[in-house]
């Protein structure tokens, strides 16, 4: 496992009517490194991400990202530096093509503004042409290349999803957060989502990932992170993180 | 077939809008005119709701600053061109210092508070001495470029109309460019809008002061055209029918903004010729109108939700845009 460590939570929390949803988590994920967030629902795993991200601000701790302290910057910085995250609930742009909505994706790293555009100067020709290109290579690599020219908002849930994921690597992130991406996946969707995954490993992409389906995630994983309560109760390697006994009694207790 | 369809209506639109002005009289000629002037800022209303989603009850009243800008400018000896140019830019700035604070706000409470900053500039505007008070700024030089005068209804129309073109050239560039995507991606989600590294709060703050600008171009030309402006120019009427027409139009589509402002800019038309026949009060045709503003936006909203345009244009397979 490489040494140096791409994102690093040090005793984050954050609480909801004075109920921590997030409680002094601590993790790091090492640059390149597949690492899976598992547990219960309603253990937090969504709002750690939010955290991370910087969609909802944390009480305490701090993040760092590559070095960065993160922890008070607005979420479309911590996107610029190259975090990029797909929600649970597909939120996919209406009003847009399945293309547009992938070329927002590179929103981050282009610059073209409201004058060069709206003068559309020669520049900005050239880039948007870049954009729609890399865009259509996206949704190649996710199996939406067909339904480019379509409008998004009409794509079934499953390719929605697809079509968040093929945002997100527009944004060529350094950090891609995925939230449940399999839920609602059928056989081989789900099949081609976890070729994908190792796909974008192979390529050295840092993936955090919440996933429940843990045959799933030990194929994907280098380790695994259990969250239960809002804490983290279990940190490792796939293997050791399925025997440990305080995992088991998580799931068992949520089970009965 | 629509890449000749297209190209084909587009000329025939400029066709009739460059003959139009030839063949009416002068009191057609100033409708004409206040539609287009009404077409430019309800361009920019259309660009806020619709690709922002942001209301704003206020329009009149960059509409108002583009022509007290324009007016004081030339009247204070500087060539009308410069004073025209600096309307919209004069209407820009007021967005964007006003914006900064207000679009902390959502939903109604913008709009309540844009509606304030009308109201607040109108009275200011009828009380400061250097805007005349009640009665206005009055004698405005006409705009004029290096020896040619527009002095005839029809070359003001012309000026209308090529600022409502420039406008619309300028809303379609943005809206399908970066930019737009940005607009239109913070429309459905802001929360996704961001994390695709998009700076919702800057993005909004730059539409508003679009629209603003849009208002504040329309302004200027309507202060050389008339020749006087007054706080009784701007009511808060005015703010409310810019929306009634972008909605009617259909929100944030491009040629929207024309056909509302068509639409509602005759119908009042033909109320006022009812509302001012013999034996009706005096108060008819301000209470027609609001009356029809209402009715309109209810019916609109009811059986044609996406405007006029959205529903006259329907294509089988592909959504207009929102
Ligand atoms: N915005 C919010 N306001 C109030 N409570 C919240 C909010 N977001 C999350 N919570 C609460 O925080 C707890 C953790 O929620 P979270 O969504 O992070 O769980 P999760 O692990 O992602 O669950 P799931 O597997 O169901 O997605 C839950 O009890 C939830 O009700
Ligand atoms: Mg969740």
């Amino acid at each position: 496992m490489p040494e140096e460590s791409a994102l690093s939570v040090s005793g984050v929390s954050r609480s909801f009517g004075g109920v921590y949803a997030v409680r002094d988590v601590s993790l790091s994920v090492a640059d390149g490194e597949v690492c899976a967030v598992i547990g219960p629902n309603g253990a937090g795993k969504s709002t750690l991400f939010n955290l991370i991200t910087g969609h909802l601000a944390a009480e305490h701790g701090q993040i760092t990202f590559h070095g960065h302290r993160v922890d008070r910057l607005a979420p479309h910085r911590r996107a610029r530096l190259g975090m990029s995250i797909v929600f649970q609930a597909a939120r996919v742009f209406g009003g847009m093509t399945v293309r547009e909505n992938v070329m927002v994706g590179s929103h981050g790293r282009t610059r073209a503004g409201f004058v060069s555009a709206a003068l559309r100067l020669p520049r900005h020709r050239r880039d948007e042409r870049e954009i729609a290109a890399e865009a259509d290579v996206a949704l190649e690599r996710v199996g939406l290349a067909e339904w480019a020219d379509r409008p998004a908002d009409r794509l079934p849930i499953g390719q929605q999803r697809a079509l968040q994921l093929a945002r997100a690597l527009c944004a060529r992130p350094r950090l891609l957060l995925l939230d449940e991406p399999a839920s609602g996946l059928r056989g081989e969707e789900r099949e081609r989502l976890a070729s994908l995954v190792e796909e974008l490993r192979a390529g050295g992409l840092t993936i955090l990932l919440i996933e429940h389906d843990v045959a799933f995630v030990t194929r994907l994983a280098d380790r695994i992170v259990v969250l239960d309560l809002g804490q983290v109760i279990a940190d490792g390697p796939p293997a050791e993180v399925r025997a440990d006994p305080l995992v088991l009694a998580a799931y068992l207790g949520q089970a009965s | 077939m629509t890449r000749f369809v297209r190209p084909a209506a587009l000329l025939l639109v400029a066709a009739v809008t460059l003959v139009l002005p030839a063949t009416l009289d002068d009191s057609a000629l100033a409708v004409y005119i206040l539609l287009g002037l009404a077409a430019i800022v309800t361009a920019g209303v259309s660009l806020l709701m619709g690709y922002a989603g942001q209301v704003s009850l206020g329009q009149g009243a960059f509409y108002a600053i583009g022509a007290y800008t324009a007016a004081l400018l030339s009247l204070g000896g500087v060539p009308p061109l410069v004073g025209l140019l600096a309307a919209p830019v004069a209407a820009a700035v007021f967005a964007l210092v006003i914006g900064t604070p207000l679009l902390r706000l959502r939903g109604h409470h913008l709009a309540f508070a844009t509606l304030a900053m009308q109201l607040i500039l109108l009275s200011l505007a009828g009380q400061l001495e250097f805007t005349g008070g009640d009665i206005g700024l009055q004698a405005i030089p006409q705009f004029s470029l290096g020896s040619f005068e527009a002095s005839g209804a029809a070359a003001y129309a012309y000026m209308t109309w090529a600022g409502l073109a420039v406008v619309m050239l300028i809303t379609h560039n943005v809206i399908s460019s970066r930019p737009g995507r940005a607009l239109r991606a913070l429309a459905t989600s802001e929360t996704a809008a961001a994390s695709s590294g998009i700076p919702v709060g800057r993005y909004k703050l730059v539409v508003f002061a679009l629209s603003a600008t849009f208002a504040g171009l329309a302004g200027g030309i309507y202060c050389f055209y008339t020749g006087y402006v007054a706080p009784g120019s701007f009511p808060v009427l005015i703010s409310i029918q810019y929306i009634v027409m972008a909605v009617v139009g259909g929100l944030g589509t491009i040629w929207g903004a024309v056909v509302g402002a068509t639409a509602i800019t005759l119908l009042v038309q033909g109320l006022d010729r009812l509302a001012s026949l013999p034996g009706m009060p005096t108060y008819a045709p301000s209470v027609l109108s609001y009356a029809v503003y209402a009715l309109v936006l209810i019916v609109v909203v009811l059986f044609m939700p996406r405007g006029l345009v959205p529903a006259l244009s329907r294509r089988p397979d592909r959504r207009p845009r929102r």
